[in-house]
């Protein structure tokens, strides 16, 4: 996901940039008004796209996502709203106001969601933000695995491809009814799973032989660049996080 | 507590889970590819739940949605669900599920308990009532039993096939997923109804679509839905696992044997 650029966005702190996710994300979801999630896209999301230079990836990959999921929630809130009053009438076809506003409303949820986490993964690299996690005492196994599966997920993928092809050559039906197509399905799994099972042996031997399970403190080739500014506004977020989810909490009770 | 902690997340554990990962997201958009109405998307999970223990499954689920949503942010706040998922697939794993063999009348009975708690259940959504002060009321079973008599007996045979012809000797890890499969739905309704509307852009949406014409809230339909689908879903993944583990232990024991 990420994009390399040259921006102040991307030269922040990544613990800076996850807690500012976090707090768009809260703020969208906890405070009052049903029209907050457009308003935090277009006033804070979309502007610091911008300042990193990652707008039109943002918006290509954000319509691409979630164009399913928006038509989806259109159809099926507006068309099956349970009473209400109706735009037109056609038929068996009635999609009510109601269920049209709620629609809107919920999008601009997901939409949120979406950008906001999306501009933080084009502007953050993975390897920094794990170094940066673990400099606030995230333990480096965890760091191992998400670093690992980032790495190894698209020649998984691949792997899941060449076995499709394979047992395709071999005369696997691949195409067809429903329950041909599930028939399909046992014979591509067993061979992945398997064979990566096998993986398992190879590379725990390989990382324990570089020192895994050492206890000495490592170093790292990437410096992250740090100020006591951004500390300053770090500690600002989460008490604005904190604060968010109080006021919430209180407006609807 | 802590030490059993400590004792499943050996380095075996630690390399397997990222390759659990890459399984289930690897598996999942196979299963999109074939077109097919499932997600299959958390066969490694209930893998390393079943080989290392609860809470590497649950660390497992977790961290899968958590990093799949550094692509698609749409699973990231279900990260919870899927480490449920991974906890109970350790349980299960604890009981033995992965390794016995059931006899087939026992998962013809399985399956027949689950298929009629199901009808059940749907009917009694179906046929709720909401008065004019949105108070939802829903008919008893004396009622349902007396109206849908014939339903019910169809569901339990209908239950039983699957469970003699689908489940056969996996009937025990069959019917530990069918029960997350009900604990996902549960868990999971919540955040899909408030967060995303009930919707997800998969041909599930049909089913939540469905019930909402029938008259369900929102979260009433998205649970239902969740109901339907899950079960199903996670039966079919422990069973893989289970699958995958009987043919592994088969072929361990044949390079044992030649060694010697």
């Amino acid at each position: 996901m990420y994009v390399a650029r040259e921006s102040g966005l991307h030269k922040l702190h990544p613990l800076t940039k996850i807690l500012f996710t976090l707090l768009i994300i809260t703020a969208g979801i906890t405070l009052p008004g049903d029209w907050t999630g457009y308003f935090l896209i277009l006033l804070i999301v979309l502007p610091l796209a911008y300042w990193g230079k990652v707008f039109p990836n943002l918006v290509s990959t954000a319509w691409k996502i979630t164009l399913p999921i928006a038509i989806s929630v259109i159809l099926i809130q507006s068309l099956f709203w349970g009473k209400g009053t109706p735009i037109f009438e056609f038929w068996i076809i009635s999609p009510k106001i109601e269920g049209a506003r709620y629609a809107a409303v919920s999008l601009g949820r997901i939409f949120l969601i979406m950008t906001d986490f999306l501009l933080f993964s084009m502007t953050t690299r993975p390897d920094t933000l794990m170094i940066a996690l673990k400099q606030v005492g995230m333990p480096s196994s965890i760091a191992y695995i998400i670093v690992t599966t980032l790495q190894i997920v698209p020649s998984f993928q691949r792997k899941a491809s060449t076995i499709l092809d394979a047992q395709r050559s071999r005369g696997l039906e691949t195409e067809g009814n429903i329950i041909t197509r599930a028939r399909a399905v046992v014979p591509i799994i067993l061979p992945l799973v398997l064979g990566s099972l096998v993986e398992v042996e190879e590379r725990a031997i390989a990382i324990e032989a570089r020192g895994f399970n050492s206890n000495k403190k490592e170093t790292s080739l990437i410096e992250i660049h740090d100020t006591q500014l951004q500390k300053n506004i770090r500690s600002g977020f989460i008490l604005m996080i904190v604060g968010c989810i109080i006021f919430g909490i209180l407006w609807r009770l | 507590m802590l030490e059993n902690i400590k004792k499943e997340f050996t380095t075996r554990t630690l390399v397997l889970i990222p390759i659990a990962i890459a399984i289930n997201i690897a598996i999942g958009e196979l299963v999109v590819r074939l077109k097919l109405p499932i997600y299959l998307d958390s066969i490694g999970t209930v893998l390393v739940g079943a080989i290392a223990g609860p809470w590497a499954g649950a660390l497992t689920g977790a961290l899968a949605n958590l990093i799949w949503g550094l692509f698609n942010p749409y699973a990231a706040p279900f990260f919870y669900v899927a480490a449920v998922i991974g906890l109970i697939a350790g349980i299960a794993g604890k009981q033995g599920a992965f390794e016995k063999e059931t006899p087939h009348w026992l998962s013809a009975l399985v399956g027949a308990i689950f298929v009629f708690a199901l009808t059940l259940f749907l009917l009694a959504f179906i046929n709720a009532s909401t008065d004019e002060t949105g108070f939802t009321s829903y008919p008893t079973m004396k009622d349902l039993f007396a109206q849908y008599l014939i339903v019910f007996i169809v569901a339990i045979l209908i239950g039983a096939a699957i469970g003699y012809y689908l489940l056969q000797k996996g009937g025990y890890a069959g019917m530990w997923g069918l029960i997350t499969g009900v604990v996902a739905a549960i868990i999971g309704a919540p955040t899909a109804a408030y967060l995303f509307g009930g919707v997800t852009g998969a041909g599930t949406d049909l089913l939540v679509a469905a019930f909402r014409a029938s008259g369900g809230g929102i979260l009433a339909s998205v649970l239902a839905q969740g109901s339907v689908s899950d079960p199903f879903d996670k039966m079919l993944s422990f069973m893989v696992v289970w699958l995958i583990l009987i043919i592994a232990s088969t072929f361990q024991g044949e390079i044992n044997s030649s060694r010697e």
